[in-house]
C-alpha cells in the first residue's frame, strides 16, 4: 500500500517537474523574445530567434528532464534494462536461477527440520526451567542411556526434593477402546502420568480438571484427561464431555478434562498421545526388593532461583542418603538432572548437526558458483561498461545497473527457493524416520528463510558489482580501446579459477560423505539376517487377561490361537502360517530366561533368548534346520518337553559336540531335538544372539504373533486375517499389523534417510560444480578464440587445442580434488559413528569419488574444448 | 569579435561565477554571461538548463520557483557553499590552464 502511494507520488512529482521545466523554458523564450524586440526585430522574428537560441524547445526539455528526473525513474530504467539483458542471456539466467533455487530451497528445508527437532524452544511456559531427572549407570559411558527411573526411587525423590516446583513420572500405557457403532476396536496412545505432570509442564486443561495424587492408587485410577484431538474425533467436541466415559476394554475411564489443542507430550511425536491416565503405584513399587524395574521417565520444573547445578547437587544428596539405606540398589548408579530439551533430542543431535553442515556445504557451493557466474558475466560486459563509462555514466550509474541486475536475479531465485523449501519440508517431514523426536514441530521458519535468501542474494550482489571497481576513474580514449581488446584482467581470471577449485573441493567433501553413507547402507542391506523378511505378514494378538485367571486364560487362549491358525491357513494367498510368542525378530521385543545344562557349571546368569513357536515358524521365516528335526504335531502338552537351539547357542554351549538329544534346563528340563540357523534378532547392525525355542503347545503363552508367508498382496489378505481373529477373540484391538519387511525398514530408516539426503546433496553439488567448470572453461575459450584460430590456421591439430583447454580444467579439478579429499578425510572421522562396517577412509569410496568427479568435470570441460577445436579461422579472425 | 564556442567543462564554471553575484534565473544568467564577456561568450542555451539542473542535483546550487518581474513564475537559482567551494577549485584550475596555454602559445 505504502509502495503504491510512493509510486503515485513519483508519477505526480514527475508531472510537476515537467510542468516546471516547461514553465522555466517558456519564461526564457519570452524574455529572449523581448530582448530581440528591443534590439529591433519584429515580434515574429524575435520569437523565432529566441527559439533557435534555445536549440529546439523539445530537445531542451527532454535534456533537462533527464537530469532532473527522480532516482525512481533511473531505477525503473535500470530494472527494465536488467530484465532485458537477463532475458537476452537465457542460459546464464536459467543456470543462475536453478542454483539459487536449489540451494535456498534445500538449505531452508533442512534447517527447518533441524530447527523443529532440536533448536526451537519447547512449547511450554518458561521451557528453560524444565528438566529431566533420571538414573544413570556410572560406568557405562554411553550418553545414549535411556535415563529412566525406578518407581521406588521416584517416590522417594518426590517426597524429599525441594529444588523443583514438582516432579512427575511418565510411564507407557495404551488403552484399547471397545468398538462402538460398528467401528473397529482401536488402541489409543496413552501415557500413565503422576498428578504433577500437568503443573510441571505448566499447562492447564481447557475444560474440566486434571487428576491428583489421590488417583495414583489402584481402584481410583479409572479417570482420564484426553487430548483436544480425541475430544473432537470421538466426542465431536461435545461441551458436556467431562464426566462421560471412555469405554476401555479393562474398564471405563471417567473423563476429567480436555487439554488445549497445542498441548503435546512427548513434544511433536510422530504419533501423538491422546489419553493421560494416572500412573498407579502398586504396593511392590513402594519397597526396595531384589527386583529392579527402570520404567519411568521423570520430568521436573526447577524452582525460581535454582540452577541446574543446584538441582543436581540436591539430587546427589538425596541419592546418597537413599544409597546408605539400600546400597545394592544404588551400586554404580546416580541420579542425573539435565535440561529437558537436551534430554529429548540427545540421540539425534550429532546427526542433525551433520545434516546441517552437509546442506551448508551445498549453500556454500551455490554461493561460490553464483559469484563465479556473475564474474564471468561481468567480464563479458566490460565492453558495454567501458562504452557507457566513456559516454559519461558515473561509477555509481554502472554499479546501480549491475546491482539491480543482480538483485532481480537473486530475488526471483529466492522466491523460487521459498517455493521449493515449502515443498521440501513437507517431503522431509514424511520421509524422516519416526523415532526422531518433535517431527510434528517441523515447519518453515520465516526468519530462517529470510536468512538463507539473504545469504544467497548478498553473494550474488557482491560479485555482480565487482567489475565496477575497475571504473574508479573516468575511462579515457586509449584505456577504452585497451579494455575493448583485453576483455579481462589477470586478477579476475585468477579469482575465477580459485572459485571453481573451491567448488570442486566442496563437492568432493559431499561426494565422499554420500559415498560413505551409500557404502554403509549397501552393507546394511546386504547383511545376512538369517531370515527372509519379504512377504511375511505379522499380526500381534494380545488377548486381555485379568491376573487372577491367568491359568484359565492360558488354556482357553491356546485353543483359540490354534483355531485362528486353522482359519488363516484356509485363506487363499497364505502359504504358511505360524504363531510365535516371546521375541519376534526385528520388532524390538525380546524375552530371555535362565538357561542351564544339568551336570555342567555355567556362569551364573547365563540366559538364552526364549521363543515359543508353532511348528511351521521356521518355514515361514525361512530359517534352515542344521541338525535334528523341527517341532512337529507330536510336540504337544502331554509329550516330552523339547527345545530347539540355534547355531550360536550350540557353538557356545556344545563346542565340538552334537547337542541333539541333550537335556537342558530351559523353562524346565527339555530335550534338544534340533539345531536351527542363526537370526539377527535385533536387525542387521547387531550380532547373532544365542536363542532357544520351545513348542507353543508346551508353553504358558497367553498371546502370540501370527506370522504368515504370503503369495498375494497383503492388502487383500489383512481384512480376512482380522475377521478370522475376531471369530475367536471378539472385539480385540489389533494395532500391530505390519509386514516383517516393514519392521526391517524401520530399523534402517535413519540410514536410508541419511543416505538419500546426502546423495541428493552430493549430486546437487557435483552438478553445480560442473556448471561452474563449464562456465569458466567456456569463457576462457571465448577469450582465446583468436589464438585458437591462428593456431589452427597455422596447422595445429584440433586434438592439441582440445588438450590445451582441458589442461586448465584438469588444474581446477586436481586442485579441488586434493583439497576436498583432505578435508573429507578429516570430516569423515568426525562422523564415523554413522557408518556401518565402513572405515572413514575407505579407499574404494575415495577412489570412486575422485573418478566420478574427474569424469564429470572433464565432460563439462569437453563441450567448450571441442567447440574451441572447431573454430573456423576465417570467421574468427574476421571479427577483429 | 566572433562568439567563441564554450570549451567542454567551462559552462559550470561560468554559471557558478555568475551566481556568486547573486541569485538569478536561467535567462538572467545567460544574459549576464553575454554582458560580462562583452558578447564574447554565449552559453549554448540548449545546454544551459540541463547544466543548471545538474548543478542542482550535485548540490552546488539550489532553486526555487518565484514570481518574476512581469508576473510569470521563474526558477531562480542560488549558489550554495558547496558551489562556492567548487567555483574556487574550478577557477584555480582554469587559471592554471589558461596560463599554461598562454605560455605555450607565446613561447617563441
Amino acid at each position: 500500500m505504502s509502495r503504491l502511494i510512493a509510486y503515485l507520488r513519483g508519477i505526480a512529482r514527475r508531472r510537476r517537474i515537467d510542468v516546471e521545466i516547461d514553465e522555466e523554458l517558456a519564461f526564457h523564450v519570452e524574455q529572449e523574445t523581448e530582448r530581440h524586440i528591443a534590439l529591433g526585430l519584429s515580434p515574429a522574428d524575435a520569437r523565432r530567434e529566441a527559439l533557435i537560441g534555445i536549440g529546439g524547445l523539445t530537445q531542451t526539455r527532454e535534456a533537462s528532464r533527464l537530469v532532473r528526473s527522480t532516482s525512481l525513474d533511473a531505477i525503473w530504467r535500470d530494472l527494465q534494462h536488467a530484465i532485458r539483458s537477463l532475458s537476452a542471456t537465457p542460459a546464464f539466467t536459467a543456470v543462475a536461477l536453478a542454483v539459487l533455487t536449489l540451494s535456498i530451497g534445500a538449505t531452508t528445508a533442512i534447517y527447518s527440520v533441524v530447527d523443529g527437532v532440536m533448536l526451537r524452544a519447547l512449547p511450554f511456559p518458561t521451557p528453560d526451567r524444565l528438566v529431566a531427572v533420571g538414573e544413570q549407570h556410572i560406568r557405562s559411558a554411553s550418553a545414549q542411556d535411556l535415563n529412566l527411573a525406578a518407581p521406588q526411587n521416584f517416590l522417594d525423590w518426590r517426597a524429599q526434593q525441594d529444588v523443583f516446583t514438582g516432579i512427575a513420572a511418565i510411564g507407557y500405557a495404551s488403552i484399547s477402546v471397545r468398538p462402538e457403532n460398528g467401528r473397529e476396536p482401536e488402541t489409543l496412545e496413552a501415557q500413565a502420568v503422576t498428578a504433577d505432570f500437568f503443573p510441571v509442564l505448566g499447562v492447564s486443561p481447557i475444560i474440566g480438571r486434571t487428576f491428583t495424587t489421590e488417583s495414583e492408587v489402584d481402584g481410583r485410577a479409572q479417570v482420564a484427561v484426553i487430548s483436544y484431538g480425541l475430544w473432537q474425533r470421538r466426542f465431536g467436541g461435545a461441551a458436556d464431555v467431562v464426566g462421560r466415559l471412555l469405554p476401555g476394554q479393562r474398564g471405563d475411564f471417567e473423563i476429567l478434562g480436555v487439554m488445549p489443542p497445542t498441548f503435546a507430550y512427548p513434544v511433536g511425536a510422530s504419533r501423538s498421545t491422546e489419553v493421560w491416565i494416572p500412573n498407579v503405584f502398586r504396593p511392590e513399587d513402594r519397597v526396595r526388593a531384589n527386583e529392579y524395574s527402570y520404567r519411568l521417565q521423570v520430568i521436573g520444573r526447577l524452582r525460581d532461583g535454582v540452577t541446574l547445578a543446584m538441582g543436581q547437587a540436591r539430587m546427589d544428596q538425596i541419592t546418597a542418603a537413599l544409597a546408605a539405606a539400600t546400597p545394592h540398589w544404588f551400586k554404580d548408579r546416580a541420579a542425573k538432572v539435565e535440561r529437558l530439551d537436551e534430554y529429548l533430542t540427545r540421540g539425534v543431535r550429532t546427526w542433525m548437526f551433520m545434516l546441517l553442515i552437509a546442506v551448508a556445504f551445498v549453500l556454500l557451493i551455490a554461493c561460490v558458483n553464483l559469484a563465479n557466474l556473475m564474474l564471468v558475466r561481468a567480464s563479458v560486459r566490460r565492453r558495454e561498461l567501458a562504452i557507457r563509462s566513456a559516454l559519461g555514466a558515473s561509477r555509481a550509474d554502472l554499479a546501480r545497473t549491475l546491482l539491480i541486475e543482480g538483485l532481480v536475479l537473486s530475488l526471483v531465485g529466492a522466491a523460487l527457493g521459498v517455493a521449493l523449501a515449502w515443498a521440501g519440508a513437507a517431503v522431509l517431514r514424511a520421509a524422516i524416520p519416526p523415532e526422531v523426536p518433535r517431527i510434528a514441530d517441523i515447519s518453515i521458519d520465516l526468519r530462517v528463510l529470510a536468512a538463507m535468501a539473504a545469504v544467497a542474494v548478498a553473494s550474488g550482489l557482491i560479485f555482480s558489482a565487482a567489475p565496477v571497481l575497475q571504473f574508479s576513474r573516468p575511462v579515457t580514449g586509449p584505456a577504452i580501446a585497451r579494455m575493448l581488446r583485453a576483455k579481462t584482467t589477470p586478477a579476475l581470471q585468477w579469482l575465477r579459477g580459485a572459485l571453481v577449485t573451491l567448488e570442486v573441493a566442496l563437492a568432493v567433501v559431499l561426494l565422499v560423505g554420500a559415498g560413505l553413507f551409500l557404502a554403509s547402507f549397501a552393507r546394511v542391506t546386504r547383511v545376512d539376517l538369517g531370515i527372509d523378511p519379504q512377504d511375511v505378514l505379522t499380526v500381534r494378538i494380545r488377548p486381555l487377561t485379568g491376573a487372577h485367571n491367568w491359568q484359565l486364560a492360558q488354556q482357553r487362549n491356546r485353543g483359540l490361537l490354534e483355531n485362528v491358525l486353522q482359519r488363516v491357513r484356509a485363506i487363499p494367498g497364505v502359504d504358511v502360517a505360524a504363531l510365535v510368542s516371546g521375541g519376534m525378530p526385528l520388532r524390538g521385543d525380546l524375552r530371555t530366561i535362565d538357561f542351564g545344562i544339568p551336570g555342567r557349571l555355567l556362569p551364573r546368569g547365563e540366559d538364552l533368548d526364549f521363543n515359543e513357536v508353532s511348528a511351521d515358524y521356521f518355514r515361514v521365516l525361512g530359517v534352515p534346520l542344521l541338525k535334528g528335526r523341527f517341532f512337529d504335531q507330536g510336540d504337544r502338552g502331554g509329550g516330552e518337553p523339547v527345545a530347539l537351539i540355534n547355531e550360536a547357542a550350540a557353538r557356545t554351549y556344545f563346542p565340538g559336540d552334537d547337542p541333539v538329544g541333550r537335556i537342558i534346563e530351559f523353562d524346565g528340563a527339555r530335550r534338544i531335538v534340533g539345531v536351527v540357523g542363526n537370526i539377527r534378532h535385533d536387525g542387521p547392525e547387531t550380532d547373532w544372539r544365542r536363542q532357544g525355542f520351545i513348542p507353543l503347545h508346551q508353553s504358558r503363552a497367553v498371546g502370540a504373533t501370527l506370522v504368515l508367508r504370503l503369495s498375494r498382496n497383503a492388502r487383500d489378505i489383512v481384512p480376512m486375517v482380522k475377521s478370522a481373529i475376531w471369530t475367536q477373540f471378539p472385539d480385540l484391538a489389533l494395532p500391530d499389523v505390519e509386514m516383517l519387511s516393514g519392521y526391517l525398514g524401520n530399523l534402517i530408516a535413519s540410514r536410508r534417510f541419511n543416505m538419500q539426503l546426502l546423495t541428493l546433496f552430493a549430486v546437487l553439488a557435483v552438478v553445480i560444480a560442473c556448471v561452474g567448470i563449464y562456465g569458466v572453461i567456456t569463457y576462457s575459450v571465448s577469450l582465446r578464440t583468436q589464438e585458437f584460430a591462428v593456431r589452427l590456421a597455422l596447422g595445429a591439430l584440433p586434438r592439441v587445442i582440445v588438450w590445451s583447454v582441458l589442461g586448465r580444467a584438469l588444474i581446477y579439478l586436481g586442485g579441488g580434488l586434493a583439497i576436498g579429499l583432505a578435508a573429507a578425510g578429516t570430516l569423515a572421522t568426525l562422523v564415523s559413528g554413522f557408518f556401518f562396517e565402513t572405515r572413514p577412509h575407505d579407499p574404494w569410496v575415495y577412489t570412486s569419488v575422485a573418478a566420478t568427479l574427474v569424469a564429470t568435470g572433464v565432460i563439462a570441460a569437453l563441450l567448450p574444448a571441442r567447440r574451441a577445436a572447431r573454430v573456423d579461422p576465417l570467421v574468427a579472425l574476421r571479427v577483429e | 569579435m566572433p562568439r567563441t564556442e564554450l570549451l567542454q567543462g567551462t559552462l559550470d564554471l561560468l554559471l557558478l561565477r555568475v551566481l556568486v553575484l547573486g541569485p538569478n534565473h536561467g535567462w538572467g544568467i545567460a544574459n549576464r554571461i553575454r554582458q560580462m564577456s562583452q558578447e564574447g561568450l554565449s552559453a549554448s542555451q540548449g545546454s544551459l538548463y540541463p547544466a543548471l539542473h545538474r548543478l542542482e542535483i550535485r548540490g552546488e546550487v539550489t532553486s526555487e520557483m518565484t514570481p518574476s518581474e512581469n508576473n510569470r513564475r521563474a526558477r531562480v537559482y542560488t549558489i550554495t557553499t558547496a558551489g562556492r567551494r567548487r567555483l574556487k577549485v574550478e577557477q584555480k584550475g582554469w587559471e592554471h590552464f589558461a596560463l599554461s596555454m598562454r605560455r605555450v602559445l607565446e613561447t617563441e
